[in-house]
Formats: C-alpha cells, sequence, structure tokens
C-alpha cells in the first residue's frame, strides 16, 4: 500500500467516525484515527493483496458492531423518557451516517472497456473516491480536504452523450488551455507532451484521431460537433470554462473528448482510489450481471482473477512539456 | 457503576476485557500497543479494531478497571502523542478473579472431557 492510498483510507476512515455518537467521538476519535493510521502502517509492511483485504474487512466489522454498540449504549445507559427522543434521533443518524458513507464518499466502479489500457484493464473493479473533486458547494467540499482537476488526472464522470454511463479518462485540458494533436501527439498551449501514461497501438492510420482538430465525421458524435464547431481557434481547440478535455490512456483506441466533446465539470464524480479487485472477463460481462457471468466469476475466480493488480492505484502523472 | 464495586459483580468478563487487562498487566500501553499484544496474547485469533478497543476502554474507565496514564511519545512509532492507559487495583483483583473462574471452568472440562478422548 502507498502513502497516496493510506492517506486516502486514512480520510474515509475519518469520515467513517460520524456514525459514532457525538459524545464518544469527543473523547476518541483522535487516538481512534491514530490507531488505524497505526494499523495501516503495519499491513503497509506486509503489502499482501490478502492482508489488505482481511484489514479492510476487519475495519468494516468493527465500524457497523462498535458504533450500534455505542448508539445502542446511548440508548439503554439513558433510559429516561426525555433521552429516548434524542436516542432516536441520534439512530436516526447512523443509519443516515451509513447510507451517506456507501452512496457520497465512496463507490465501486468496474472497467468495462479498454481505452485507458496501460493504467486500468477491462475488469479492474476500482473504489471511487467521490470526495476528492467533490463539486464546488457541496456538503463534500466543506469538511474534506479539496483539490481542484489538474492536468494528469484519472477521472471518473458520467458520459455527456448519456449520463446514466460513467466513464474513466485522463484530464488532458483544464479552462483556458489550447489543445491540438499531431501525429498521435499532443500539443497543449504551444507545448509538446511528453505523456509516460500512455500506450499506442496504431490500429489503422486514421487522420482525425491523430491530427485534431478536424472537420468532424461520421464517428463525431453530436456534443463533439458542436465542440468542433465553436471552440476551435486557429486551428486549436480552446477549452471553455467549467468544461475539461479528457482523452484516454490507449490512445489509439479511444473514444474520448475527440469524440463526444468537453466533460463539464460538474459530470465528474471522482477519482480512482484502488483496484479492489481485478477478474478478466469480456467488457459486456462486466456492465450488467448475468447469469453466465456469474458462474464464469464462481468457476474462474482464482484463475482468472488478476491478483498482482489488487490494491494498485491508477495515478495522476502530469506529462512533461517540451517546446 | 457502584463506587466500590467487587470484582466479582463484573464476572464474567467478555474476551475483549479480559485480554485489555492482561495486556495491561505488566506495563501501561497506548491503544495500538494494546491491540498488538493481545493479538499476540490470542495468536491472532482476536483482532481488535478501533471501534471495539476504544469502546471497550470507555466502558472499562467508567468501571474503574483501568485509568489513563499521561499522554507521551512512543519513541518505537513516531512523534506523535498517544493516550496511555494503566490498570487499577480494582482491575488487578478483576482480571485475577476472571483468571481463576476460568481455571475454574477449565478443570470441570477437563474432569468431565477425560474419559472421552483417553
Amino acid at each position: 500500500m502507498n502513502p497516496s492510498v493510506m492517506a486516502g483510507f486514512c480520510r474515509l476512515y475519518s469520515m467513517m467516525l460520524y456514525a459514532y455518537p457525538a459524545g464518544f467521538r469527543r473523547d476518541y476519535a483522535g487516538p481512534m484515527k491514530q490507531l488505524f493510521r497505526d494499523r495501516c502502517r503495519d499491513v503497509a509492511r506486509t503489502a499482501g493483496a490478502f492482508h489488505i483485504l482481511r484489514f479492510v474487512s476487519l475495519v468494516m466489522t468493527d465500524w457497523m458492531r462498535s458504533a450500534l454498540r455505542e448508539r445502542a449504549a446511548g440508548f439503554w445507559n439513558a433510559g429516561r423518557e426525555q433521552r429516548r427522543h434524542s436516542s432516536v434521533t441520534e439512530w436516526a443518524g447512523t443509519i443516515l451516517i451509513y447510507l451517506f458513507a456507501t452512496t457520497t464518499l465512496v463507490q465501486a466502479y468496474v472497467i468495462p472497456s479498454g481505452s485507458m489500457e496501460g493504467s486500468l484493464l477491462v475488469g479492474d473493479h476500482v473504489l471511487v473516491d467521490r470526495t476528492a473533486y467533490a463539486d464546488p458547494g457541496s456538503l463534500g467540499r466543506h469538511i474534506m480536504p479539496y483539490r481542484d482537476v489538474q492536468h494528469g488526472d484519472i477521472i471518473i464522470f458520467s458520459y455527456p452523450e448519456d449520463v446514466r454511463e460513467t466513464y474513466v479518462k485522463r484530464v488532458i485540458g483544464v479552462p483556458g488551455d489550447r489543445i491540438r494533436m499531431e501525429h498521435g501527439q499532443v500539443i497543449r498551449n504551444g507545448h509538446r507532451l511528453v505523456e509516460a501514461y500512455t500506450q499506442h497501438i496504431a490500429a489503422y492510420p486514421d487522420n482525425y484521431r491523430d491530427n485534431f482538430p478536424q472537420a468532424p465525421n461520421a464517428s463525431t458524435m453530436p456534443r463533439g460537433r458542436d465542440m468542433l464547431e465553436h471552440y476551435v481557434v486557429n486551428g486549436e481547440l480552446v477549452v471553455p470554462p467549467g468544461m475539461l478535455f479528457a482523452l484516454g490512456d490507449n490512445r489509439e483506441n479511444s473514444e474520448d473528448s475527440r469524440y463526444w466533446g468537453f466533460v463539464p465539470r460538474s459530470y465528474v464524480i471522482g477519482k480512482p482510489l484502488a483496484v479492489y479487485w481485478s477478474f478478466d472477463a469480456p467488457g459486456e460481462d462486466l456492465k450488467e450481471w448475468s447469469l453466465g457471468h456469474v458462474v464464469d466469476v464462481t468457476t474462474h475466480f482464482f484463475t482468472r482473477t488478476r491478483w498482482n493488480r489488487m490494491f494498485t492505484v491508477p495515478r495522476s502523472q502530469n506529462a512533461e512539456e517540451r517546446p | 457503576m457502584p463506587k466500590n464495586p467487587s470484582p466479582r459483580e463484573l464476572l464474567p468478563l467478555t474476551p475483549p476485557v479480559f485480554h485489555i487487562l492482561l495486556a495491561l498487566a505488566e506495563e501501561e500501553r497506548h491503544g495500538y500497543g494494546i491491540m498488538q499484544d493481545v493479538a499476540r496474547q490470542t495468536d491472532g485469533a482476536l483482532q481488535l479494531g478501533p471501534g471495539t478497543l476504544y469502546g471497550c476502554l470507555k466502558r472499562m474507565l467508567s468501571a474503574g478497571l483501568v485509568e489513563e496514564a499521561e499522554e507521551r511519545r512512543d519513541p518505537a512509532l513516531d512523534d506523535e502523542r498517544r493516550r496511555y492507559y494503566r490498570m487499577t487495583p480494582l482491575g488487578k483483583r478483576t482480571v485475577r478473579a476472571e483468571a481463576q473462574r476460568l481455571a475454574g471452568a477449565v478443570t470441570v472440562a477437563m474432569s468431565r472431557l477425560a474419559g472421552e478422548h483417553a
């Protein structure tokens, strides 16, 4: 486990502490966070996926059990009528916190396509940190350490052409950037990017894909057309306020901002925290669980799980800029 | 909790409480030290999470089994200050009584089960 995952886990844990009653938190939140970090460090030293998995499950059961127990203790010890009322609200609080934690803080996401290959493989199950780029003004932003989206960040976001789908790409352009591509190389604000994270498997020559921007072609989606129509200045794409330009690391085999336009900043869900399970399966199976896929997983769990990918962290990585 | 309870009223202890007391039998420890020692005592069978550990300590404090020692650094870890706990005389009497109770139970178990596998 590397320091940035550890920091992520510690951050999540300090949020989880809100499930405990206020008094308990006041007395013990500090030492508990300390203990959690000490344990993390311990586990990091062993570094086996199995140990980490056991640690995560221990912490989750400990959390559920002890938070409920502390709430219950408050409930039974109080005994009096008027305290009873406040205990009920405290309970409701705990349940809300559980719901909040599982829906707001993290989200599980499966990589369905090979467009980020090099960094993320088809079948990687990742935990998404939803607080990292929380929308300005949202609750998360006020209570969590917050950093705006930067060049080289991997983002998970709602697909602009169909918000029911979730995509993962890398941020190449932020508002104000001028972007173009020459022979598959990105030129940002006049500087050639040296992108260590990309993978180039030229499938077939494609002028639109490699020398961008161009006039729209058959593969350009409506939002992509709109982008090409309104935001190209002197042969360069200019990223407008509130938008991001995102490309896949598997640059020649990626449907990205070149085809469907900018990612609105508000569509960003979060950043990948860690791969918690990686299973070698076709992308279509991963989107919707079919009976066949269940059978597939149960019979091939041990052989097709890519153990070496467990708890790896897809990292932000900035490209080097050359004049 | 009454001010001066006899250890008997507190028995039987739950396994976490019993092992936490044993961890503090020889020296003061901080939370992480207790957790590690409990895992050692039980061959890893009892892994205390942060919530369980501090929940128990809270109840043990109010029952007078342990008390807080001063906060200080643990040179083996880092420079952060950690809260240490120590066992009270009542804690010592209680853990001894619990150990005797368990020893009694073990004796009974041995005598009743001796015939079965011998």
